[in-house]
């Protein structure tokens, strides 16, 4: 057969091909392992060498040729094959599961702190009132035990309280851990209140603790002002105002530049320009000294941070108790 | 506590800077303003006085003292004049004194009972405390100056002498503008050969009342034991101007200053002074050491410095750092106690930020690992995750028949107990939000309190598609590399040991999981498994096997033979057309080779296994 024949008879035929069955069977038949161009490859073996020359070139022009127009024709198909799609019809978001937005919060606060080497440790619940109040050099009779106990103390039947604050797991790691010990305590701490927007009974807290040969205030002050500026994502001014728990002497307020008005004053931050943002002090020589340590020799910062109110800041949240009410229609916005 | 602006300024020559500076002062240094009103000619500062500060800080003299030490100015004490003339007498006893430290008196004769001066009225109103008559005035006048309560009595309506003493069982005192108030043997009261004129440090009472009529009075300014008064202030109910000072532990020194300073603005001639102190309060002696102060700072203020502020605040500094305590200042006892003083009067704001220097890494903690694992692949999952309170109340305890621990002082009824579980409140929650939601799906990984306190992951689908939520756990077991889980009619086991349980109730399907069971069988490290190319020859299988032979055993057991891929079961069924004893099933075989393709003949060599191990019949 000759070449001319063979590249005019295969023009025609992918000339006609309607579908891609067809254009398969096309491919088979020329570009094919046993197709025509195969065939006549088979037949220049026999011939001289200066006709297996000239022949084997025009051989090798024809299938490029029919490749090329086998390929456009593919492209062809391809391109007939798009599927029509309107995404202006309406349809449902997918739904997603969803953490809680205090979970979330605080998984952002527990990075942070371990960025800066701090380990998080848990604490029981349900506490001794040692641990709860005397560890804490808030002794029977001191003013702030009777504040704390007889007004904001959940009491059990059968002895123990329910946590008022996190820093009740203190003691029990200083006795557990060798200095420097640098954890947070996170967790839900108790508190008798009548409850409204801004007050909660079962709410969260993150204790932070540091305790080493050489800790100072002014790490404190670093430590404090790193965190928030990671956990707000922007510069952060702190303040240190004097201030007064029994477990830590100096006892400070932390305060932040209101992130609303940026200190100029506003409504959230009562005109001051300054949002309190937690408690923290030096720890108390009785506090290290109940936790079998030397308060001679080792010194230590500790602070009580809500983890409530910097998420009810954070997503501009105006109730607290939303977080225990299981409504998806508030927990689905996280 | 309320401060009067101009009352501060008298205390000083040159003019005080403005509200709102001594505000911000005191912000920072002292005690936290809370806000600032303008009345009239004067200001009312709201001052946040600290708890140990309020024994010398409750009065305008202690906040004056403060902004002297803070603005370095000298403070102008106010002048004391009296006329100690008359010989007047009246026998006074303390009964114990633990509970009275100090009683200090003076008799005051031909009084003329009227009202008060403007500029004295004008005084106590801005601090919100009522007019009553100059005598009266007189004493509340001191209390916000000095600090310290003063109370009068009608001299002549006293019979005998005074006492200072426990009241009696079964006494009875009727108080100023109040109904007759029972007492009993923890009550210090002010007494008379007759009975009580007053409660100690809370309130006076009736029978000596300073009246109209009054010609003679006795003058008492007394120290007595904070905590007692206290804790009758707290039983009574009873808070007064008097009981909130007396509850902190003033200066017993005071009570001269005091009652000196009431006569001199009465200006009439008195008794020499009774005055009771058994055991006299002397400075005490705190050793500091300067590098510690600095070293806690984290800054470096100079000796010089540092003695300069505490000679301000009125210590004596020894040799040897060694400090004497005023005895206004029971709060300092110990050196942290003087770091503190350097560092707010220093200021806070002038201690630089270090980084601490790195000591080691954080360790990793594996409950909170696998608990942030578990709540993610619920999440994966499309559960929500909630938090219930820890509380319940009798419904959920009737309803479930739970065993509870009891809470005393419960905030109500409805949260008087702790959880033992969180079913019912993943219920309810559920059952709420079904009137917003088509479908809902919530989970919560919490604290249950049993005998012990212990953590579970929960949840609650709101249909009865159980086998769902089958189909979720395995996922959840699987996210958490936990391979040995089987399932019982209702319970899921590791091993022989049940984890949990799946139930049903009002339509909702619910689980709960003993966490701690879950972490310890969970694994994260996994080895990766040859993915194959060859392809997978699937086989359907229907036939009878043994009634009590259970589909997970089946499954289990098939899934061990060699090249079987996986299995399912998607048909059961029992009844008609099969004999008893036995339970028709269809299979689904998944078959695989990694290193080739199956031909039929190995096919059908599995297949046959699969029948004997299972003890396989067919279907007639």
């Amino acid at each position: 057969m000759d070449i001319e024949n063979i590249k005019k008879e295969a023009l025609e035929k992918i000339e006609n091909i309607k579908d891609k069955n067809d254009l398969d069977l096309f491919r088979r038949d020329y570009l094919g392992k046993r197709g025509k161009i195969r065939d006549l490859f088979s037949l220049v073996k026999d011939l001289s060498i200066e006709e297996k020359k000239t022949l084997g070139q025009k051989i090798n022009q024809l299938a490029q040729e029919i490749e090329e127009i086998f390929l456009l024709k593919e492209k062809g198909f391809k391109k007939e094959k798009k599927e029509e799609i309107d995404l202006t019809l309406p349809v449902k978001m997918t739904e997603l599961g969803n953490l809680h937005p205090i979970t979330q919060v605080r998984r952002e606060m527990e990075r942070i702190f371990q960025l800066m080497g701090f380990s998080i440790v848990e604490g029981p619940e349900i506490e001794n009132e040692w641990y709860n109040f005397d560890a804490l050099n808030i002794p029977e009779g001191h003013p702030a035990r009777d504040a704390l106990s007889l007004g904001k103390t959940f009491y059990l039947k059968g002895g123990n309280v329910l946590r008022t604050q996190t820093s009740s797991a203190q003691v029990r790691y200083m006795k557990k851990i060798k200095p420097p010990i640098k954890i947070i305590v996170p967790g839900r701490v108790y508190r008798y209140e009548t409850t409204d927007a801004s007050h909660e009974t079962n709410f969260f807290q993150l204790e932070g603790l540091f305790i080493d040969e050489n800790v100072s205030v002014a790490n404190l002050k670093a430590v404090l002002k790193k965190f928030l500026e990671e956990f707000f994502k922007r510069e952060v001014e702190i303040r240190l105002r004097p201030s007064y728990f029994p477990f830590t002497e100096p006892s400070f307020e932390v305060d932040m530049v209101c992130t609303v008005c940026n200190g100029k004053g506003c409504s959230s931050c009562k005109k001051t320009g300054w949002v309190e943002i937690l408690g923290s002090g030096m720890v108390h020589p009785n506090v290290i000294k109940n936790g079998g340590l030397d308060p001679k020799k080792y010194k230590g910062f500790a602070f009580g941070l809500s983890i409530d109110r910097p998420t009810m800041m954070k997503y501009k949240i105006n109730d607290i108790r939303l977080f225990h009410s299981g409504n998806l229609n508030f927990l689905k916005q996280f | 506590m309320i401060f009067s602006y101009n009352y501060l300024q008298s205390f000083f020559k040159e003019p005080l800077p403005k509200p709102e500076k001594i505000a911000e002062i005191l912000t920072m240094h002292s005690f936290e303003n809370e806000y600032i009103e303008k009345r009239e000619n004067d200001y009312i500062l709201s001052v946040d006085v600290l708890p140990d500060r309020a024994g010398d800080c409750f009065s305008h003299t202690g906040i004056a003292r403060e902004l002297s030490v803070l603005l370095n100015r000298k403070i102008i004490y106010p002048k004391v004049k009296i006329k100690e003339t008359l010989k007047d007498k009246l026998p006074i006893k303390i009964e114990n004194s633990s509970d009275c430290l100090r009683y200090t008196a003076s008799i005051i004769k031909n009084v003329k009972i009227e009202e008060s001066p403007k500029w004295i009225k004008e005084k106590l109103e801005i601090c919100g405390i009522n007019s009553i008559n100059n005598i009266v005035d007189v004493t509340n006048y001191i209390m916000l100056e000095t600090g310290q309560p003063m109370h009068a009595f009608d001299y002549d309506k006293i019979v005998g002498g005074i006492t200072v003493r426990r009241a009696k069982k079964g006494e009875k005192i009727l108080l100023l503008k109040e109904k007759e108030q029972l007492l009993d043997e923890n009550i210090l009261v002010i007494a008379d050969d007759e009975g009580p004129l007053a409660i100690a440090g809370i309130k006076g009472g009736k029978k000596a009342e300073i009246t109209k009529e009054t010609k003679n009075i006795i003058l008492e300014s007394a120290n007595f034991n904070s905590k007692l008064i206290s804790q009758t202030a707290r039983k009574l109910n009873i808070r007064t101007d008097a009981s909130i000072r007396f509850e902190q532990n003033i200066d017993p020194n005071l009570t001269i200053n005091a009652i000196e300073r009431t006569l001199s603005l009465i200006s009439l001639p008195s008794s020499s002074k009774i005055d009771l102190y058994p055991k006299k309060l002397k400075p005490w002696k705190v050793k500091v050491s300067i590098k510690d102060i600095n070293d806690t700072l984290g800054i470096i203020v100079s000796e010089k410095e540092i003695i300069g502020i505490l000679t301000r605040l009125g210590f004596v500094v020894n040799k040897n750092m060694t400090i004497e305590v005023p005895t206004r200042r029971q709060d300092i006892t110990i050196p942290e106690n003087i770091t503190e003083e350097i560092g707010r009067i220093y200021g806070y704001d002038k201690i630089p930020l270090t980084l601490p220097s790195f000591s080691k890494p954080a360790q990793i903690n594996y409950d909170i690992f696998w608990q942030n694992k578990a709540k993610d692949t619920m999440k994966e999952l499309q559960y929500s995750e909630v938090f219930g309170y820890s509380f319940i109340g009798d419904q959920e305890k009737e309803e479930f028949n739970l065993s509870v621990r009891e809470i005393i002082n419960p905030t109500s009824s409805y949260y008087k107990y702790l959880r033992p579980t969180t079913i019912p409140q993943l219920i309810n929650f559920t059952k709420e939000n079904l009137k917003y939601f088509n479908k809902v799906k919530i989970f919560e990984l919490g604290k249950v309190f049993g005998k012990e306190e212990r953590i579970v992951l929960s949840g609650a689908v709101s249909n009865s598609d159980y086998l769902g939520v089958k189909s979720d756990i395995l996922a959840l077991f699987n996210s958490l590399g936990i391979n040995k889980v089987s399932f019982t009619k209702e319970e899921i086991k590791i091993g022989k040991d049940i984890i949990g349980k799946v139930g049903i109730k009002s339509g909702i399907t619910f689980f709960e999981f003993d966490f701690e069971k879950i972490q310890k069988n969970a694994i994260d490290n996994r080895e990766y498994k040859h993915v194959s190319y060859h392809p997978i020859a699937t086989r359907d299988i229907s036939g009878l096997v043994d009634d009590d032979l259970e589909i997970e055993k089946i499954i289990s057991k098939i899934e061990k033979i060699d090249l079987v891929k996986s299995v399912e079961v998607f048909d059961v069924f029992k009844g008609k057309n099969v004999p008893s004893g036995k339970k028709s099933i269809s299979l689904r075989v998944n078959l695989q080779s990694k290193e080739r393709t199956l031909d039929g003949q190995t096919i059908d060599r599995i297949i046959n296994k699969i029948k004997e191990t299972i003890n396989w019949e067919e279907r007639k």
